[in-house]
């Protein structure tokens, strides 16, 4: 599920980028919000909104490159993603209501390291010249991103085995 | 007594057509320019069982029953102890008999009427194909005074898919009654038809209310089968295409309740009709329209309860489910009609108030009307259109910080319909901010609770609230088809020179208007109330709702005997003899 | 000052999401069941104004308000007629249908079926995990009979599965597929074909609770693509066939399994009359 899939040029190439920041920033402000509702640790939300920003600025850079360039129009199951979602989507079924900012920071960087290897890939096989140009760019900011989010990781160990327990049993709402 | 009538009673079963005979000489009868009553006393079959066609005609307008029957004409006696009860005789009352029938059973004779034996099947038998049915209308045609030319012309367009020669078959049958009809002594005569220019009407109450609703602007129903109320739906099924609607036929009464609620939802006011067991099925929906502010108009037509109870046979017994079934602060509006003629206006006026309070709307009806028909003078045109308060558009657009549950000082926000852009919303029955997200504060709930009640309670009613006529000391409180016999009941005690009597029969049954009925029942000393209800549940609520004066007394029956005339009488002589 | 024409702008899956944050527990499927919704819509260009999402009662139910085109959250299992009604007085409009197992298989159940064989045109997005989450945790319709996970019925439901898919197609619904939330795109791709197939289109979705049933997050290895081994797309028109597959399906298999021919519900139609006409039925 995880093969490279080579893209047809520079257009089809920025579908993706764009395409995978702004699910990205989507994603990350979702898990933001549902964290925010569920009372989590702060910082977890904080977290989340600053890698919503941050994709939100390379979707901006994305945009900026695909200026006076005929982006394709694809559907969601037509891009060329190595699995089941652009690569920089947070997994939603990672996220806990107890989460903390640990979960949280490897939540990030599993994304990120996703994006970094979607990119690389297309940087080191990609059959045309311009797109391994490109990509190269973008993944060079994500190893940034990925180098950062582990610098901040090492912030925060493993939480102890008990951290998901809730003495209080779960609510009856409808 | 006070109104030129007479009452004829045609009876039984297994196919023998009495229904048709009565149809056929109300409808003869109206032609000739008399008023008539035509209801139906049925049996739980299917096919054949017993029937009986209850007619009663006047030269004056008459939507109620009499104290008795003049004439009673039994094709045969099947099952007549299953119904004699609700075909009151006196010694007066004349019963056609066919001998070949046996004798006239015993429960019958209790009063003593007169009998005169006639051999209906006999004289069927000497006209080729002749169906006994077809005497009988010729012998009650010919006693009741109504010209055979006017029953041809009316035989002619019911037979006209059959042919002429059922036609003349259905002549001659007829003849060969009538030629008998001078063995009969003592009919009451009609006096001569008054002549106008009026349009006059044949229709049923389950008609009339189908085509108030039209008129009110309905144009979505959905449909679920259920005795008495299926009529309704049928008359509307062909005509709501017409119009641009379109009828559903739903799987059960909650999948057409919510179906209504889905319609109106979509700008398209809705309805549906049902009885009683439907209503109980419909009440979690009718609750969820409530919180979430979607018109709509539930037509109740009422029938012997509880559970199935007696299904064709009538009753008043659905009120409380109607006021108080929703479960939660649920305001909403009931209304009834008071008669037959008044099922169309009470239907347009129902939706009208649905669409305008954006609310549930149950409307009352009773087998007795809606299964009833009636020759009525055209009913006058009403303006009351169904208007539902849609928000202001700039530019193809709702303006920004549309609010779909805003607070109002009249309590109705506008409602934003899909298509409309600006104010997609989602509509909740969860408790709801203004906004309509779900809310667990006790702000929102206070204020939202507010709003649904003010819109109800504080909307103009105008005078249709009630019919109220006369004045007097004494009034007569009720609602629904009893109505007509009430107000022959007072008719009859003012011809009598007795004491003046005040009518209130309520249209709007819910929300209850105190101010209202303080000035109806002002210098009233004591109330009786009507109602075709065991339980008496229409005076219970009159006494929760409403400052009632100290003496209130109760006529009630529940279903299916009729409350007629002389016994509203004798209620209120009992009522004026005792002390305040 | 110059007077432009509106410029038509594309809507993003963004756009049809409102700004309410869910209530759903975080981790759960219906996220993705949401997201897969609003790419759906975006992909089609369904103005907002002119689509509605229709729900029931359940976690997965309160999704209308998470989107930003209209909606209704009705009552618990009548979130098919409410659409039905929609749909059937204002055939103009794109009308989803959306909630859980038990509102839609277990009190929803007789509308299910009904809705089925009436092919109404609507889509109806089931978000199925096996369990009643809004009251802490019961056994729905499509439990494992031996699930003992719920005070309710400690030694399990005792009672085999529902086969919303079986008998959806018995019923008549003419197009039923299955997606799973932890492929949303997959997904995106089945309710767009869901929309534009005629009549009632059924999109069957494994969406885990996680807070109930968080064995269910071994759906990602269980599930495969295509009914009885056929592939994503190949959804049959032919019944028999559709139920040859259903019979070899484990449960797991998604893409599209049955698109059918029959025409969509059309409400009758007559030539136009006034009122006046009508009530001249009624004068003698």
């Amino acid at each position: 599920m995880t093969g490279f899939k080579d893209m047809t040029g520079v257009p089809e190439f920025l579908a993706h980028a764009i395409t995978l920041e702004q699910e990205a920033a989507v994603r990350f402000d979702e898990l933001a919000d549902m964290l925010e509702v569920h009372n989590n640790h702060k910082g977890v939300v904080e977290l989340f909104r600053k890698m919503a920003h941050f994709s939100r600025l390379h979707l901006a850079e994305a945009k900026d490159m695909a200026e006076g360039i005929a982006v394709p129009k694809l559907a969601p199951w037509e891009f060329k993603w190595p699995g089941e979602e652009s690569p920089e989507s947070g997994a939603i079924e990672d996220a806990h209501y107890l989460m903390t900012p640990h979960h949280a920071l490897s939540l990030a960087l599993a994304s990120e390291t996703r994006g970094f290897d979607f990119y690389q890939s297309l940087a080191d096989k990609a059959a045309d010249a311009d797109v391994r140009r490109m990509a190269q760019e973008f993944a060079d900011e994500e190893a940034d991103h990925v180098a950062t989010l582990k610098e901040w990781l090492g912030r925060y160990p493993t939480p102890d085995a008990a951290w998901a327990e809730d003495m209080d049993p779960p609510v009856s709402v409808d | 007594m006070a109104l030129n009538s007479v009452s004829i009673a045609l009876t039984g079963s297994g196919g023998a057509g009495v229904m048709t005979s009565g149809q056929v000489l109300v409808d003869a009868a109206a032609k000739a320019g008399w008023y008539g009553l035509m209801a139906r006393s049925l049996g739980p079959q299917i096919r054949g069982g017993e029937s009986a066609a209850l007619l009663r005609l006047s030269p004056s307008p008459v939507q109620s029953m009499d104290d008795c029957y003049d004439l009673m004409l039994a094709v045969d006696w099947g099952n007549i102890e299953r119904f004699a009860s609700e075909i009151p005789l006196t010694s007066k009352s004349i019963i056609i008999t066919d001998p070949e029938q046996g004798d006239v059973p015993a429960i019958m004779l209790a009063k003593n009427p007169i009998i005169v034996p006639i051999p209906l099947k006999e004289i069927a038998a000497s006209v080729p194909q002749g169906r006994v049915n077809m005497v009988a209308l010729g012998i009650v045609a010919a006693l009741a005074g109504v010209p055979e030319e006017f029953c041809i012309e009316v035989l002619a367009a019911a037979l006209k898919k059959k042919g002429p020669e059922a036609l003349e078959t259905s002549i001659a049958a007829m003849r060969a009654g009538a030629a008998h009809a001078d063995k009969v002594q003592g009919v009451p005569k009609l006096d001569a038809a008054v002549k106008t220019d009026k349009e006059r009407w044949s229709i049923t109450g389950n008609e009339a209310t189908g085509l108030g609703v039209l008129r009110g602007g309905v144009r979505y129903v959905a449909a679920y089968p259920i005795t008495p109320a299926t009529e309704v739906l049928e008359y509307m099924a062909p005509q709501l295409p017409k119009l641009g609607g379109c009828l559903v036929q739903a799987e059960d009464e909650l999948a057409s309740i919510n179906m209504v609620i889905g319609g109106s939802f979509g700008g398209v006011p809705a309805m549906t009709s049902t009885s009683g067991p439907g209503l109980a099925l419909m009440t979690e929906a009718i609750g969820l329209a409530v919180a979430s502010e979607t018109p709509l108009v539930v037509v109740n037509v009422q029938r012997g309860g509880p559970s199935t109870g007696i299904p064709t046979k009538s009753e008043q017994s659905d009120l409380n489910i109607a006021v108080y079934g929703l479960h939660g602060d649920a305001p909403h509006i009931v209304t009834a009609p008071t008669s037959i003629a008044d099922c169309l206006f009470t239907a347009q006026w129902t939706v009208y108030l649905a669409e305008a309070m954006q609310a549930p709307a149950i409307l009352l009806s009773d087998q007795a009307m809606g299964q009833a028909r009636a020759i009525i003078d055209r009913p006058a045109d009403v303006a009351f259109i169904g208007q539902r308060l849609t928000p202001a558009m700039t530019n193809g657009a709702i303006d920004e910080g549309y609010l779909r549950y805003k607070v109002t000082a009249d309590g109705v926000s506008p409602m934003a319909i899909p298509g409309m852009k600006g104010g997609e919303y989602t509509a909740d029955g969860l408790e709801h901010s203004p906004r309509g997200t779900p809310s667990t504060q006790a702000q929102h709930h206070q204020e939202q609770l507010d709003k649904r009640e003010r819109k109800i309670t504080g909307f103009d009613y105008g005078n249709h609230w009630a019919e109220i006529e006369g004045e007097g000391e004494i009034a007569v409180v009720t609602w629904g088809s009893v109505t007509e016999q009430v107000r022959e009941g007072i008719a009859r005690v003012a011809e009598a020179g007795g004491p003046k009597v005040k009518l209130i029969s309520l249209r709007l049954i819910a929300p209850a208007l105190p101010e209202k009925m303080a000035a109806a029942l002002a210098g009233v000393s004591k109330v009786l109330v009507v109602e075709q209800c065991h339980g008496k549940q229409f005076t219970k609520y009159l006494k929760a709702s409403y400052g009632l004066p100290p003496v209130v007394q109760t006529l009630n029956r529940p279903g299916p005997l009729a409350i007629r005339p002389y016994e509203v009488v004798a209620a209120l002589d009992a009522l004026a003899a005792a002390s305040a | 000052m110059n007077i432009q024409a509106p410029i038509k702008t594309e809507l993003t899956f963004a756009d049809y999401k409102s700004d309410l944050k869910p209530v759903w527990c975080p981790g759960c499927g219906d996220y993705s069941v949401l997201s897969a919704i609003t790419k759906a819509l975006a992909t089609l260009q369904l103005p907002r104004e002119n689509t509605a999402l229709i729900s029931g009662i359940g976690c997965s139910s309160r999704i209308p308000a998470y989107t930003s085109v209209y909606g209704f959250h009705t009552i618990h299992g009548r979130a098919l007629p409410v659409a039905t009604g929609l749909k059937t007085a204002r055939p103009d409009l794109t009308v989803l249908v959306a909630g859980g197992d038990g509102d839609g298989f277990s009190i929803g159940g007789n509308h299910f079926l009904h809705a089925c064989r009436r092919n109404v045109d609507l889509t109806y997005i089931v978000m199925d995990n096996s369990v009643y989450g809004m009251t802490k945790g019961q056994a729905s319709p499509t439990t494992e009979s031996d699930w003992t996970g719920s005070k309710l019925t400690p030694e399990g439901p005792g009672v085999a599965e529902f086969q919303p898919l079986e008998i959806a197609l018995s019923a008549g619904a003419n197009f039923i597929a299955r997606g799973f939330s932890g492929k949303p795109n997959e997904l995106v791709k089945l309710i767009c074909e869901g929309i534009n197939h005629p009549g009632f289109s059924l999109i069957h979705v494994l969406s885990p609770c996680i807070t109930f049933r968080p064995e269910q997050r071994e759906y990602k290895s269980m599930v495969h693509d295509g009914f009885g081994g056929f592939g994503f797309d190949d959804g049959t028109p032919d019944r028999r066939e559709a139920f040859r597959r259903l019979m070899e399906d484990d449960g797991y298999s998604c893409g599209v399994l049955f698109k059918g021919n029959t025409p969509a519900f059309k409400a009758a139609t007559a030539t136009p009359a006034t009122l006046a006409d009508m009530e001249r039925k009624f004068a003698l």
